[in-house]
């Protein structure tokens, strides 16, 4: 594997540990400096924006993941639902929370990148 | 780069600050510290627990359906593990009710509230609480400050865990620490929403627009209806009875100030203002009971909410053995029962809030004439946070009377019994002691606001009831009125104890409370009008006729009463409306009907359409005629005692010929039925064995922050406003709210609420007990080391 390879894989599973550890931590925006350290390591935005989405939406899931599994989710997310107007459509909450984590993870990344091709235009593209 | 830029300011922003209707979403829904973490919160196990403060290990059992049992070793530490038990499982509801009363939720909710905010600073509750607390006994301090102590551990705990209550997630705050002025604030909301009224105010516009003759003759100081006063007598020799002048006239500005104030009044949020009352209690003597010791039953009729205004719970301690429930922010339990007695109460409804029109002059501006002298008004200054607004400035005026209200056409302050500062909280404490009537009596002399129909049953077979509270009385004036604050016409003291209602240990064996006049027209004291603000006095009647019908009552005949859907005003008025009427399916329906509002039941909707239309029959040409600047339907309790009176013995009244006509109440009861019949057909369709009960009337509990989402119903339900089982409204959303029956000759004390012990909606103690509740059944109430044998039980070991 090529050496530039290895270091944006390794970027993005430093990234995602920092986003799920900045999770649990309680730092909710964790995903986006994840992403933005991901986005400045591989400045392409087409790489770097989709692993910032990934990064941001398994920031965010994995510890939702781990309610369902210690406590089940459903009661929340439909309770959730209910609070926001939605009937107690839960999918709908355990959505927008996905989507808070993507977006994060994602606009993070493409900060990040422009950032970087910003600073360093010969080696953007 | 800008395109990032503007995409990432606009997901941080909504991220930090939410979007529209939508909360922070970051906070809001960040899976570990936002809103998720109700699924954590909703799963409670058993657990060593450390908190600051205590001085020896707690013992704390929960049941399976969240009942808690805490065991102290010192009264210090009983306090402060309920303040904690209760910030747990309901910090939200404490944190709203706190606010609501402090004048402080437009800091959280933002503008909404602001009308409801600047009323509360206006009225008091805050400047009561901390008179009280500076005046509280030893025995309530402690109790205050280790219960707060309590609250603001949870709190801690909370925060460090990331388990703060996911509606302060969502709202965007954290709660501040509590102090045992927010415990007496807390009860100083119950006694708002039980006697603040405005029923001079009301009396006031009826006699400026329904004309003093009508007011005088259908708004009586005394009842017109039959009904069944408890304490018959005999009472104080010597006394000589209030006088009861004719009404005055009510002058231009007293109405333009009367007005202001009624539709101000009017504006706020339900609950604000008592409109009136709907609870029962009852005991039986042991002479009179199939297990030979006493029976009580109780359950007061409040707004239903979820999470409920109750907590179910006991505690043991050193000086107490207690079990019922309390309310989220107080130490004690209202309604239970010790080892000895056991008590309940209801609403005494006697008139606590009185207007006073202050007498001004330009000449002395900011000041009001009493007492022969010209006195300055004290002010106070409160600014009012308000959520995305500017903070709002509110300078109250006060005169000697209580604060100014409205200054619009005569300025008008307000006396109400609830700002007198008083030490209920240590007179709850005394009662959770008690341990014979002598002692319960003892304990609730200083009981002052609301009064309260205390029932009291106890082990060695006595029966009592005591309407303890502040019954205001005066030298002079008319105070179901606003009167002149020029000092004639002031407050000056209260009935002697010895001489307010109550009764122990009745000779038949028998007593019992349903808000209704608690006295015969012989009592020597004015305690209010019938419509200021007593129950008309259908359910005392319908529980009296049962308990009264001989033979020996069990615990399951007080159940069955509490559940009780016999409508007393039918049973009194659909025999002569079936004497009017001409043979048709409706009225085969009413003749083989036994009066019970039950869901299935067609007769019970045509009779409950009819009693509607045979009000309006009797009354709209009235109203609209003369432009009464009250609504109808606010003083139909009133105007439905006079129908009653007038069909049972004066059916040529002359209410009924209005506009000259020959009308008798059987004219007008044929054309209130046609008017049901054709009402109901359409709403409902054209056969009438199809229009059942349960069609039209519903039951729905409340989410208490208002969240429609997580209501309990509306489901069909039992009832009206008339039965002992109280469903008034439709949707009905206020009834029994506490049902309790306690056999002392069997030891067995049984009871539920409707809603769960958790605030949580994800919790499975959020609304568990509501279908038991709508069935009819109880679950007992257990000691503590019989909940710890029970299967389900958790254990919280809480260590200093």
């Amino acid at each position: 594997m090529e050496p530039a390879a290895v270091k944006v894989i390794a970027t993005v599973i430093l990234a995602l540990i920092v986003s799920v550890a900045g999770v649990l931590a309680g730092a909710w925006w964790a995903p986006f400096v994840a992403g933005i350290v991901i986005g400045a390591v591989q400045p392409r935005a087409r790489f770097a924006v989709p692993a910032g989405a990934v990064v941001g939406l398994l920031g965010w899931a994995l510890p939702l993941g781990a309610i369902q599994v210690q406590y089940g989710a459903g009661p929340a997310a439909s309770s959730l639902a209910a609070i926001m107007g939605f009937g107690h459509q839960g999918a709908i909450p355990i959505a927008l929370t996905l989507m808070v984590g993507l977006l994060l993870g994602a606009t993070g990344a493409w900060l990040g990148s422009a950032a970087r091709t910003l600073a360093y235009p010969a080696i953007s593209r | 780069m800008i395109l990032a830029l503007i995409a990432s300011a606009a997901v941080l922003y909504a991220a930090f600050f939410g979007a529209g209707p939508l909360p922070a979403l970051g906070p809001a829904f960040n899976p570990v510290t936002g809103a998720w973490t109700m699924a954590a919160d909703a799963k409670v196990g058993s657990a060593t627990l450390r908190l600051a403060g205590l001085d020896q290990a707690v013992n704390v059992t929960l049941e399976a359906d969240g009942t808690t049992h805490i065991v102290a070793q010192t009264d210090h530490d009983l306090f402060l593990a309920t303040g904690y038990v209760h910030a747990r499982f309901r910090l939200f509801q404490m944190d709203l009710l706190r606010r609501q009363g402090e004048g402080r939720l437009s800091e959280v909710v933002g503008k909404a509230a602001l009308d409801s905010d600047r009323f509360e600073l206006q009225l008091g509750l805050l400047r009561t609480a901390q008179a009280e607390w500076s005046a509280a006994s030893s025995r309530s301090r402690l109790a205050g400050i280790a219960y707060a102590q309590g609250v603001n551990d949870r709190i801690s705990e909370a925060e460090i865990n990331h388990q703060l209550p996911a509606m302060f997630t969502l709202l965007g705050y954290q709660p501040k620490p509590w102090t045992p002025v927010d415990s007496l604030i807390v009860k100083g909301d119950m006694t708002q929403t039980l006697n603040f009224t405005d029923t001079p105010l009301v009396m006031a516009l009826l006699q400026k627009s329904l004309g003093s003759d009508l007011t005088s003759q259908w708004f009586t100081t005394l009842p017109p209806n039959p009904q069944s006063p408890y304490d018959p007598g005999p009472y104080p020799p010597g006394a000589s009875p209030a006088p009861i002048a004719a009404f005055s006239q009510v002058s231009d500005s007293e109405t333009v100030a009367a007005a202001d104030a009624y539709q101000r009044l009017a504006a706020l949020p339900a609950g604000l203002v008592a409109t009136g009352g709907d609870s029962n209690n009852w005991a039986v003597a042991g002479s009179r009971s199939t297990s030979g010791g006493s029976l009580m039953a109780g359950d007061p009729h409040l707004h239903l909410t979820l999470p409920a205004i109750w907590y179910q719970l006991t505690l043991d301690s050193p000086s107490y053995h207690v079990s019922g429930v309390s309310i989220p922010g107080t130490p004690v339990v209202l309604i239970g029962h010790n080892q000895h007695i056991s008590w309940s109460l209801t609403d005494a409804q006697d008139q606590q809030t009185f207007f006073y029109l202050e007498r001004e002059d330009a000449a002395h501006p900011g000041q009001y004439f009493w007492k022969n002298a010209w006195q300055s008004y004290k002010t106070v200054s409160y600014d009012i946070p308000v959520l995305g607004g500017a903070t709002d400035h509110l300078t109250v005026k006060l005169s000697v009377h209580g604060p100014v209200i409205t200054e619009r056409g005569q300025t008008t302050s307000v006396w109400w019994a609830g700002n007198i500062p008083s030490q209920d909280l240590d007179v709850l404490l005394g009662v959770d002691q008690a341990s014979n009537y002598q002692q319960f009596r003892d304990a609730l002399r200083g009981w002052y606001a609301p009064t309260h129909n205390f029932v009291y049953a106890d082990d060695q077979g006595n029966i009592g009831l005591i309407s303890a509270g502040y019954y205001p009385q005066f030298a002079a004036g008319q105070p179901w009125l606003p009167m002149p604050g020029t000092g004639e016409y002031d407050v000056t003291g209260t009935i002697p104890y010895d001489f307010i209602p109550q009764k122990y240990n009745p000779p038949d064996g028998i007593i019992w409370s349903a808000n209704q006049r608690q006295v015969t027209p012989d009592y020597p004291y004015y305690i209010g009008t019938a419509s200021n603000f007593f129950d008309p006095g259908y359910r005392a009647n319908e529980i009296h006729r049962v308990l009264s019908q001989g033979g020996k009552l069990s615990a399951t005949d007080m159940m069955a009463l509490q559940t009780d859907t016999r409508d007393y005003l039918a049973s009194e008025i659909v025999p002569i409306l079936l004497q009017a009427v001409p043979a048709s399916a409706e009225k085969d329906l009413l003749s083989n009907w036994d009066y019970r509002m039950e869901v299935n039941s067609p007769a019970a909707t045509i009779w409950w359409t009819f009693w509607q239309s045979y009000l309006t029959a009797t009354f709209d040409s009235y109203w609209h005629s003369r432009d009464v600047q009250v609504a109808r339907s606010d003083v139909n309790d009133a105007l439905g005692q006079d129908l009653e009176a007038w069909t049972l013995g004066d059916q040529n009244n002359a209410a009924f010929k209005y506009g000259g006509s020959s009308n008798t109440a059987l004219d007008v009861m044929r054309l209130a039925f046609t008017s049901t019949v054709s009402t109901l057909s359409k709403q409902l369709g054209a056969d009438p064995s199809t229009w059942t009960w349960g069609r039209v009337h519903q039951r729905v509990i409340e989410n208490l922050a208002h969240v429609k989402g997580l209501d309990y119903g509306p489901r069909p339900d039992r009832g009206d406003a008339n039965t002992p089982l109280a469903a008034p409204d439709f949707p009905s959303s206020h009834g029994p709210s506490w049902r309790m029956v306690v056999d002392w000759g069997k030891g067995t004390f049984q009871a539920i609420y409707p809603g769960g012990q958790s605030e949580n909606p994800a919790s499975a103690w959020y609304d568990d007990r509501v279908n038991t509740w709508f069935d009819g059944k109880y679950a007992a109430m257990l000691t503590a080391s019989e909940a710890a044998k029970a299967g389900g039980a958790l254990t919280w070991s809480l260590q200093p």
